[in-house]
């Protein structure tokens, strides 16, 4: 029989850091830490602009209904994300494409049914202007997320921080999304697909960096 | 303080992983995280030796593996807050250390694929896959697993050997199930060609 015992060096070094630590929390539980955000998003910006001029056309469902399903993806991802950073619970290629696929289709179905329904062009002067606040703005409002999401990835012990940074910097951009189309009433595809998404695609490109900076080091 | 096992009840630590009680090994675990040193001890105990094969089968190298052993073991410890008793220790376990190979063998840019010689007997003295027992003596059998391609060896090696379900495997190397057991048939059917062609 082998019982084997732990070499006096190592033993020495857990011995001396060996304080009781409070496992984690489930993922989904944690996740769950980041909805206050991401509800405050939701509202922000029909708050302190104003909701989206043509809210009336559109009516309940294409605007909070649409936005709520955009949040509950968002959220859906950052609890991805969380459980990624769990050794031993990392998901497959497959079940990452298909949630990014998810998310990425929601976003497509979203502009194209809002466009149906209530095309607004952006007027041609003011494209440039329109398509950076519509860029800028939910990045910016991405950032806190992000930075929360990291945190609480970076507290687990993530072996693939970048990927992790990924899921959930393009959970925030979804989140913040969700808020920012609930103010701009412009449903041109051209601009939301390049302009929205645009922003989420650079969240997502802000997480996998943060996610780098955030990792354990040994 | 956790109670001596009856001799019994104490793993061996050189049995593949059916044999080592899951249950048990989560009450250490959950005593660890509480800060007993007698529970890392009994932890150490049960899975150093599984692990430090794994980890040779990964690294090739016996000697290698026994750094990556501690080093692992300090991940494992820096890393407990993240076990959850819900779920077996094992798969946790292996993915960390799985991990530490990975970051060992990114920092040092490493070598080429090196063939079984730094090997030593005890550290493949593995329960061999039944369906290849038979057809090679141990010592073919060892140059040949280690001339299988580096993830379907240890695919197959985690399931065959250490007992791990293809869903456990996938989770170990980020895969899908069907994917872990794709790897793992290949490594055998892989495993059977090299032994074939040897002879």
């Amino acid at each position: 029989m082998i019982d084997e015992t732990a070499p006096p060096q190592l033993r020495d070094r857990i011995a001396r850091d060996l304080a009781p630590v409070a496992p984690l929390k489930k993922p989904w539980l944690r996740a769950a830490l980041a909805l206050p955000l991401g509800i405050l998003l939701l509202f922000a910006a029909s708050t302190v602009y104003s909701l989206r001029g043509d809210a009336g056309r559109l009516g309940w469902t294409l605007t909070w209904g649409l936005s709520t399903i955009e949040l509950a993806l968002g959220m859906l991802l950052i609890g991805m994300a969380l459980r990624d950073a769990i050794p031993g619970r990392v998901w497959s290629p497959p079940a990452l494409l298909a949630s990014l696929g998810t998310a990425l289709a929601a976003v497509f179905l979203i502009t194209l049914v809002t466009w149906r329904v209530s095309p607004t062009r952006i007027l041609h002067e003011s494209v440039a202007y329109v398509t950076s606040v519509c860029f800028g703005y939910p990045l910016i409002a991405a950032l806190p997320v992000i930075l929360f999401a990291g945190l609480l990835v970076s507290r687990a012990y993530p072996l693939r921080p970048q990927l992790a940074g990924a899921l959930y910097g393009a959970g925030a951009g979804l989140l913040s999304d969700a808020g920012w189309r609930l103010f701009c009433h412009y449903s041109d595809p051209a601009h939301v697909l390049t302009a929205h998404l645009g922003a989420i695609v650079a969240a997502t490109l802000i997480g996998a960096l943060t996610g780098r900076l955030l990792r354990p080091r040994s | 303080m956790i109670p001596k096992p009856p001799a019994e009840q104490i793993p061996n630590a050189s049995s593949p992983r059916a044999r080592l009680d899951e249950t048990e090994l989560r009450e250490w675990m959950g005593e660890y995280q509480a800060g007993r040193l007698e529970a890392f001890d009994r932890v150490y105990a049960a899975i150093a030796v599984p692990l430090r094969k794994y980890l040779t089968a990964l690294a090739r190298d016996a000697a290698e593996a026994q750094d990556l052993l501690q080093e692992a073991f300090l991940q494992i410890h820096r890393s407990r807050h993240t076990y959850d008793r819900d779920q077996p220790l094992l798969p946790w376990v292996f993915a960390i250390s799985r991990h530490v190979y990975l970051m060992s063998l990114r920092s040092a840019r490493r070598r080429p694929l090196r063939g079984a010689d730094n090997l030593e007997e005890t550290e493949l003295s593995f329960a061999v896959p039944p369906e290849v027992d038979g057809l090679a003596d141990r010592l073919e059998l060892r140059a040949a697993v280690a001339r299988v391609g580096a993830e379907r060896r240890e695919a197959m090696l985690l399931h065959h050997v250490w007992g791990f379900s293809f869903r456990e495997v996938g989770a170990i190397q980020g895969v899908t199930e069907s994917a872990a057991k794709l790897r793992s048939s290949r490594g055998m059917a892989e495993l059977r060609g090299i032994l074939k062609e040897r002879r």
